[in-house]
């Protein structure tokens, strides 16, 4: 034992530092375009700054005034509906589309139908969200729009709206977008993770008599956990730092409807030129984020290790 | 690419600086050097515009009285000038002449903060200030504090722009209607075409066109003094004035009574100028930048007017020529923009569906042409250029959009909408 210990641990520390070297242009362009421009954010968030010339120091005047700051904070509250929108809405819809997929549409029309379904829901996510909101935006347009249209053809006239420009709308619309968008990044996870569950697990529960829900419950459900919990924490993530499709469709309007924290940030710090401020926006959205994140994989890591726990 | 851009950038920026040790020559502030190669020009204006058809000839004309002297163009936008002017004349890579948006917000920003060159006595030297008309001038000149209308010369607008209303005439004539040429009548020929299912106003809630609409109103009832106030600060702004709110009351009585979509909302500026080409909306009230595309696509007869009863419009110089404080080569940008001023560049500017500044007037050949320039005159005869509604304060673009949508939507009363531009207005204008 005396004489084994020392070359098991010689043997582990030696992957240990070449792998370190590996690590290591990573974290220097890691240091370099996260780091260090979060740290002069931050630093910026601090002053009174316009963007050019010497800025001031204003200690916590910017937060200050963010915390009284309406706008901003209305700009939150439309994030967590983004977060039902890109996060809670395709994981669950996507979750049921998978199993539908693998288990059923893959069962009795062949692979291949699944394979072109599964692309068709995954393009969004292949298409630049400019494109694509330039799109949604001629679709959901007032007056010739292709909803408006099709609804007048199929005598649903009434319910003609202007999806992007009432603001009892205009949220729900963009959300509906997002959810369109999104879709695909789950569902590609959830039937990548459902290729390793053990198909004798489904076979027994047929045998058993249990329907699609019940193995869609009892089986599918818990067998990828795992990536539901990360696709849950990747996609508020993206959620909260949305900016894109606000910009493309609505720039925040009508009358501030839409707006997000990150479209506020930038509007803050490019038309308003207040870059001190918007530099205090984009430290605390930061911090936000980071801080769900962190929450996201500690529940992610405390259930696997329950779930280890159990089955030992 | 542009790691090689930037090296070549780099390499002309050695070797004229190499030059100029060598020769010994040059004036104080940097530039002026005689036996310099190069002149990097950037702007944004489309080839087809007339502005882009009168910049080309100007670097011709350029090289061909500059021999040996390269024009080195690169092509912006707007919204990349806009958005990284500021980044850019701070750092080494600046051109040596630039065009850029005027006002206290933009090239007011960047005198005070000195980046760009004081061309007073150049504008004396070579006879700018005699060409310009003072609504024209006034974006040119700007005080310590960055706010126009005196102080240095910062900039030089070779063209204007102004706001008009244009009409669909085969429209007008199809409903009977005569061409507005007093208030009463154009709210007539709304009110029939709206009798008729038609919207009749052009309108776009998420850019600018509504905000100047809701400007013109409240300029229909406003003077010089009151422009003064708000855009220079002279005086003290009240939104609650019977101006801005006889504006606000009629712009929200007119979305009401159908003159205006509620579904213009969202629609962009590009959205409005459409709708006019397809013929859907028989009037648009929006600036003479407009001109052109009309003149080539549009397939009716169309007119335009002044905005009846009322002295004053949203117009101004257009868009300046600046000279970064650290352009290389500001002798042969003083030149450029010399040539611009030429009445040949300025002829041809007239006769591309431009405003020009100083153009001669009988050179100017197509009638159109004539009529656009003609409205200018009499506006310019009259100090009636009033500038733009989101000029005073900067981000007031984004307040007026957001604002006004919520005041088509009907989601805030008038008089609230006034508050709300107050606020804005008072937290971001200087105080003096």
């Amino acid at each position: 034992m005396k004489v084994r210990a020392p070359r098991a641990s010689r043997a582990s520390r030696a992957p240990r530092d070449s792998y370190a070297v590996f690590l290591l242009p990573g974290g220097l362009v890691f240091l370099a375009v996260i780091v260090v421009p979060f740290l002069m954010n931050t630093g910026v968030s601090f002053t009174d700054w316009q963007g050019v010339g010497s800025p001031s120091w204003s200690g916590l005047a910017n937060y200050r005034d963010l915390m009284d700051d309406t706008e901003f904070w209305a700009s939150f509250r439309h994030s967590l509906f983004m977060v039902v929108a890109m996060a809670a809405i395709p994981t669950a819809v996507g979750l049921v589309l998978a199993a539908a997929l693998f288990d059923y549409v893959g069962k009795h029309f062949g692979s291949r139908i699944t394979t072109v379904l599964r692309a068709c829901f995954y393009l969004p996510q292949v298409l630049p969200i400019a494109v694509a909101g330039i799109v949604w935006s001629w679709i959901l347009a007032p007056d010739n729009g292709s909803l408006n249209e099709l609804l007048e053809a199929v005598g649903l006239g009434g319910w003609r709206q202007d999806w992007l420009g009432d603001p009892d709308f205009a949220l729900y619309s963009v959300m509906g977008v997002m959810v369109w968008v999104q879709l695909g990044f789950p569902l590609v996870v959830f039937m990548a993770g459902l290729q390793r569950v053990d198909p004798q697990l489904y076979e027994a529960a047929e045998l058993d008599g249990a329907g699609w829900w019940r193995r869609f419950r009892h089986i599918t459900l818990p067998q990828i956990r795992p990536e539901v919990y990360v696709v849950l924490t990747w996609c508020t993530i993206a959620a909260l730092k949305v900016f894109g499709a606000v910009y493309v469709l609505t720039k925040g309007g009508p009358g501030g409807a839409t707006d997000v924290p990150s479209y506020f940030s930038f509007s803050t710090f490019f038309e308003k030129t207040q870059v001190g401020y918007g530099a205090a926006i984009s430290t605390v959205l930061t911090v936000i984020i980071l801080a769900l994140s962190l929450v996201g994989l500690r529940l992610q890591t405390r259930a696997e290790d329950a779930e280890e726990g159990a089955r030992t | 690419m542009l790691t090689a851009r930037r090296r070549v950038a780099a390499s002309v920026a050695a070797v004229l600086t190499g030059s100029l040790l060598l020769a010994s020559c040059g004036g104080s502030d940097g530039g002026g050097s005689s036996d310099a190669k190069t002149l990097r020009l950037w702007h944004y204006e489309a080839p087809n515009s007339a502005m882009g058809a009168a910049w080309t000839e100007a670097i011709k004309e350029f090289e061909a009285t500059h021999p040996g002297v390269k024009v080195k163009f690169e092509e912006k936008s707007f919204e990349q000038i806009q958005k990284t002017a500021p980044m850019v004349l701070n750092s080494s890579d600046a051109p040596d002449l630039m065009e850029y948006n005027k006002g206290n917000a933009t090239a007011g920003l960047l005198s005070k903060q000195g980046l760009l060159t004081d061309l007073s006595a150049e504008a004396t030297k070579r006879g700018w200030d005699k060409l310009l008309s003072p609504g024209v001038r006034t974006t040119s000149q700007y005080d310590g504090d960055g706010v126009m209308g005196s102080g240095k010369w910062y900039g030089v607008p070779n063209y204007a722009e102004y706001t008009m209303v244009y009409f669909n005439k085969d429209l007008f004539a199809k409903y009977k209607l005569a061409e507005p040429k007093t208030f009463d009548e154009l709210v007539a020929a709304m009110k029939t075409f709206t009798e008729n299912d038609i919207t009749p106003l052009a309108n776009s809630g998420a850019e600018y066109l509504a905000q100047q609409y809701v400007y013109q109103l409240a300029l229909s009832k406003a003077d010089r003094s009151w422009v003064d106030s708000y855009e220079l600060y002279k005086g003290k702004t009240d939104f609650h004035d019977a101006a801005w709110t006889y504006a606000a009351e009629t712009f929200a009585d007119w979305v009401k009574k159908g003159y205006i979509g509620k579904s213009s909302t969202s629609a962009k500026a590009e959205d409005a100028g459409v709708s006019f080409l397809q013929g859907k909306a028989p009037i648009l009230f929006s600036g003479s930048w407009w001109y052109g595309r009309f003149q080539d696509e549009a397939k009716f007869d169309w007119g335009t007017t002044l905005w009846p009863g009322s002295t004053l419009t949203p117009g101004s110089g257009g868009n300046l020529w600046v000279v970064p404080k650290s352009a290389e080569n500001k002798e042969l940008a003083y030149d450029f923009v010399d040539i611009t001023m030429s009445k040949k560049i300025q002829n041809l500017l007239g006769n591309k569906g431009g405003v020009p500044v100083a153009a001669d007037t009988a050179a100017i050949t197509d009638p159109k042409a004539k009529e656009l320039i003609t409205h200018f005159n009499t506006l310019s005869g009259r100090d009636g250029l009033a500038f733009y509604p989101d000029w005073p304060v900067p981000g007031f673009y984004d307040v007026l959009v957001s604002e006004t949508q919520k005041l088509i939507t009907g989601s805030e009363k008038p008089d609230d909408y006034l508050d709300a531009l107050q606020e804005a207005y008072d937290k971001g204008a200087p105080k003096r």
